[in-house]
């Protein structure tokens, strides 16, 4: 029982990402005049979006101050990277955004937004933002926040020796930007400080993406200006005695296991409701033990512990959908490293786009989520996941379950069982046994692995897990990366970040397209999503729709769960919202209030 | 004495050697390195950026390369960087190492708190209705399942009574060095402590109870209880004291344990310790902490039976070979 519970920390923490970021997009709870929330839910998977409560629904009188305890539920200490720019697992994420919150503010499909600690604005032709701070905006040691703080993040993400994973397609579109990490210039000539609050970016080419992936931390330059870029992420004010501009400060701090929050009574938006907030690590066997004896007031809750009938009573659960989703993924050809590009093998054994299809209507997902997830995962319908609400088709059906077209399909292309054995053969005649690569985790991996191969059973095709046995996290991800023959097939799943441009996962050149699909409209449609034109975003939410059908159409991958993540509160917690771009970040924390002096039991 | 010590010494660098190539070649031969999957959380992630981390973790260099760097900084006591915590892997193993040693020395102190009084009363009243039970208690925590155990304490004495804290070795906000700290760190430790003493009590109350019955039948206590000796003493003095020896050969062995760390007590308890972060290490296969980790607890391992064997042959001359 532990032990696959902890082979599944990795997938685990990947988990919590959309756990995570759920709370840092949390928001304080303002009158519903959020036109997102009031899309037309056609669709299974939307409709079922309401299924919880995304904001506290206490309505008790608050009392003054109070302090809350905040549960950091992982299996193991949180690293202790306690800096946006350095850290890399989640447990430390969940620290940071108490006293280190984003700059941004982010409206529901997670475009910058106003309202937040600094503003976003694009110049006529779309290739400068110019990114203003809020005057106000000081760090806890009584400087300032200001554009030189900003624009040093990016030299130092930029720098050759940074040792953190941040360096990604949003830095290397800043002009300069590479030749500086070649050390080539000493400095990135497309990033300019106008004054004190105003920083100018320049870009090589425009990209709407920017709105929502352009890097939102600033890093202080009069702490960090002395210490050598490798040695940042050691350092003292990283590690010891870390310092940001959120609503919240720390006071004391046990590295790996807990930390007491103050109030930051110059925080920008206002002081903070509470005076302070505690929060410990707690392994996710007793969360629920925690929770009802009222020593932790919120957590996010890890779906694993997930049981309607004994969720305590004095708890209340919020959920939004996470940013990820699950699919099942066919290998359809090679990564070529001397080209640089992902070439399709039109003999690979899943080439035949009918199988693929017929493999999408033979799976009964929503029975998956309704029976092995407690209802906490929904069947997915599209690859743009509906947490993206301007872009996401709810329209598309995608693969609902449907045996009877699954046979239908692969009769009429010519998978029929001529040896009488029960299971088709290919059209040549071959047998066909396809070999599924699924990962160990969770206690739910092997009947969930089991459930599949028998939905493709009853539709006549052997399939098989690959080795005979699910897959360990790496070794699932070192095959799959280096396009391992024996794998054909392969369920896994992405994060979808908050930027809607999938063409990381799915282009020509994309490395991460495990599948190697390619095709000439998936080339143009996912560079239009990203032209200057797409900075009209009507435009991009067409792009986008194709774009969906397409990958539905051709199915060299398949969606198949969207997933919640939940928040579970206190019932003396109040004035919390968790739903997507109804406000910024820090002010969400900053708004927290309690209704009593003792958590409710 | 000296020349069997010095001996043995010599003997664990050969023995060393070979371990450092098979935790080396091993770890390398796991599926993936730190940065397998890691895409899987952030689809921005550039295959130049990882491809850069790896070269610049001399991830890229032929194995052999790899390995003599590695031995080479061994030996200027540089364990390297872990990858996933992002710090001196000395560093991290060292922040962690205190917590563990006070969790197993507290395990080891109550073990045998318990099983000694235990383990003489059982095998002095033998076949008695005390023995029955004191036997059955052993049985029973040996079918314990630890990790089961422990939830189930933490249930009991931390949820439901709540006598004890449930996670973390010590509340933040306390000042250390004061005496308050010392409290809230031994509140901390009792629980896990005592889940961790009541399954391992099993072998020394066994072995104990096995020599008492022994002794008790050797001719110099005969001997003793002939002279008249009464009888308190003759346990006292003359059955408990050599029905301890062997067990304090065991000393040696039990303070390797001590470090090895608690995996299950640690993660239920939230209680950083070294157990809990080789695991993490492996399925993060943050390498350098993995391979630093074996080769302390096997340093150890050589160490503790190197005591083992030292303390044997000071109590027992017999075992001393020339």
């Amino acid at each position: 029982m532990l032990g696959s519970k902890k082979r599944s920390l990795k997938t685990l923490s990947i988990l919590m990402i959309a756990l995570v970021l759920v709370l840092s997009a949390c928001t304080k709870s303002t009158p519903a005049t959020d036109t997102s929330s009031t899309t037309p839910q056609t669709n299974e998977a939307t409709k079922d979006t309401g299924k919880f409560p995304k904001a506290a629904t206490n309505q008790n009188p608050a009392i003054q101050g109070g302090t809350m305890t905040y549960g950091l539920v992982s299996d193991t200490p949180f690293e202790g990277i306690l800096n946006p720019v350095f850290y890399s697992g989640n447990p430390d994420f969940e620290v940071i955004q108490f006293f280190y919150p984003s700059l941004f503010n982010n409206d529901a499909s997670f475009n910058i937004k106003d309202g937040g600690a600094a503003t976003l604005s694009f110049s006529q032709d779309n290739k400068t933002a110019t990114v203003k701070i809020d005057d106000k905006l000081n760090w806890t040691d009584g400087n300032p926040v200001t554009a030189e703080d900003y624009a040093f993040a990016f030299e130092v993400i930029g720098n050759p020796d940074y040792d953190g994973v941040r360096y990604d397609s949003t830095f290397t579109n800043i002009v300069g930007m590479e030749d500086y990490h070649a050390k080539k210039a000493k400095t990135i000539s497309g990033i300019k400080v106008v004054n004190d609050k105003e920083l100018q970016i320049s870009f090589i080419s425009p990209d709407p993406s920017i709105k929502a992936g352009l890097w939102s931390y600033p890093l202080e330059k009069k702490v960090f200006g002395d210490i050598p870029v490798a040695k940042m992420s050691s350092s003292d004010p990283v590690r010891k005695n870390p310092i940001g501009y959120g609503p919240f400060k720390i006071k004391s701090m046990v590295t790996g296991e807990s930390v007491q929050f103050e109030a930051n009574k110059d925080y920008f938006h206002g002081a903070p409701k509470l005076d302070g907030v505690n929060l410990k690590v707690v392994n996710p066997s007793v969360i629920v033990e925690s929770l009802r004896s009222g020593d932790i007031d919120m957590a996010s809750f890890p779906t694993s512990a997930y049981d309607e009938k004994t969720l305590p009573t004095n708890i209340e659960m919020l959920g939004v959908q996470d940013l990820a989703y699950s699919y099942l993924g066919f290998k359809l050809g090679k990564w070529d490293k001397s080209k640089g590009e992902n070439v399709m093998n039109p003999d690979a054994k899943m080439a035949n786009k009918s199988l693929r299809q017929a493999m999408g209507y033979a799976m009964n997902n929503a029975q998956v989520g309704e029976q092995l997830y407690h209802g906490l995962r929904t069947a997915a319908s599209s690859l743009i996941i509906p947490a993206f609400s301007d872009y996401y088709d709810p329209s598309i059906k995608g693969y609902t379950y449907d045996p009877e077209k699954a046979k239908q399909l692969l009769d009429q292309a010519g998978y029929v069982d001529k040896d009488g054995d029960g299971f088709r053969e290919d059209p040549k005649g071959n047998k066909l046994v396809i070999n599924f690569a699924s990962m160990s985790g969770d206690s739910v991996a092997e009947p969930l692995a089991q459930f599949y191969i028998q939905n493709w059973k009853d539709v006549g095709l052997n399939v098989q897990l690959l080795d005979g046995r699910l897959q360990e996290f790496n070794s699932f991800y070192d095959r799959i990366e280096k396009d391992d023959p024996d794998v054909d097939i392969y369920s896994a799943a992405w994060g979808t970040g908050t930027d809607v441009n999938p063409a990381g996962l799915y282009g020509r050149t994309a490395q991460f397209d495990y599948s190697r699909y390619t095709s000439e409209e998936n080339d143009k449609l996912l560079k239009e999503g990203v032209s200057e034109k797409a900075f009209d975003n009507a435009y991009r939410k067409d792009v986008y729709k194709q774009w969906q059908e397409l990958m539905i159409e051709d199915a060299p991958v398949i969606p198949t769960l969207y997933r919640y993540g939940l928040t579970a509160i206190n019932k003396r917690i109040k004035n919390f919202d968790i739903s997507y771009g109804s406000g910024y970040g820090g002010d969400a924390l900053a708004g927290i209030e309690l209704t009593s002096e003792t958590p409710i039991k | 004495m000296w020349k069997f010590t010095l001996r043995r010494i010599l003997i664990m660098i050969p023995q060393l050697f070979v371990l450092s190539v098979l935790v080396f070649f091993v770890a390398k031969a796991m599926p993936g390195d730190a940065l397998t999957g890691l895409i899987q959380n952030n689809p921005n992630l550039s295959p130049q950026m990882i491809a850069e981390q790896r070269e610049r973790m001399g991830l890229n260099d032929p194995a052999m390369v790899q390995y003599a760097r590695w031995v080479g900084n061994l030996f200027h006591g540089d364990l390297g960087i872990s990858y996933v915590h992002k710090v001196d892997v000395t560093y991290l193993i060292g922040s962690r190492l205190a917590n563990t040693f006070y969790l197993g020395v507290a395990i080891l102190i109550l073990t045998y708190i318990i099983s000694i009084p235990l383990g003489i009363l059982s095998g002095r009243y033998q076949n008695s209705l005390l023995d029955k039970t004191i036997t059955g208690y052993t049985y029973l925590s040996f079918a314990t399942p630890l990790f089961i155990f422990a939830l189930v304490v933490v249930f009991v004495f931390g949820f439901q009574l709540g006598w004890f804290p449930t996670s973390g070795s010590v509340d933040a906000g306390v000042q250390p060095g004061t005496w308050d700290y010392f409290m809230n760190r031994l509140h901390h430790l009792l629980l896990p402590a005592f889940a961790g003493a009541f399954v391992s009590t099993t072998a020394t109350i066994q072995y104990l109870r096995n020599e008492v019955i022994d002794t008790r039948l050797k001719d110099f206590v005969k001997t003793a209880r002939s002279k008249g000796v009464p009888e308190s003493k003759v346990y006292s003095r003359h059955i408990l004291r050599n029905s301890l020896l062997p067990i304090a050969a065991f000393l040696g062995y039990d303070l390797t344990a001590v470090l090895a760390g608690n995996l299950f007590i640690e993660s239920i308890f939230g209680y950083p310790g070294l157990g809990q972060l080789f695991l993490q290490s492996i399925t993060q296969r943050d390498f350098s902490v993995v391979t630093a980790l074996v080769m302390i607890s096997g340093l150890l391992a050589l160490i503790g039976t190197l005591l083992s064997d030292i303390i044997l042959s000071w109590v027992d001359p017999r075992i001393r070979i020339s």
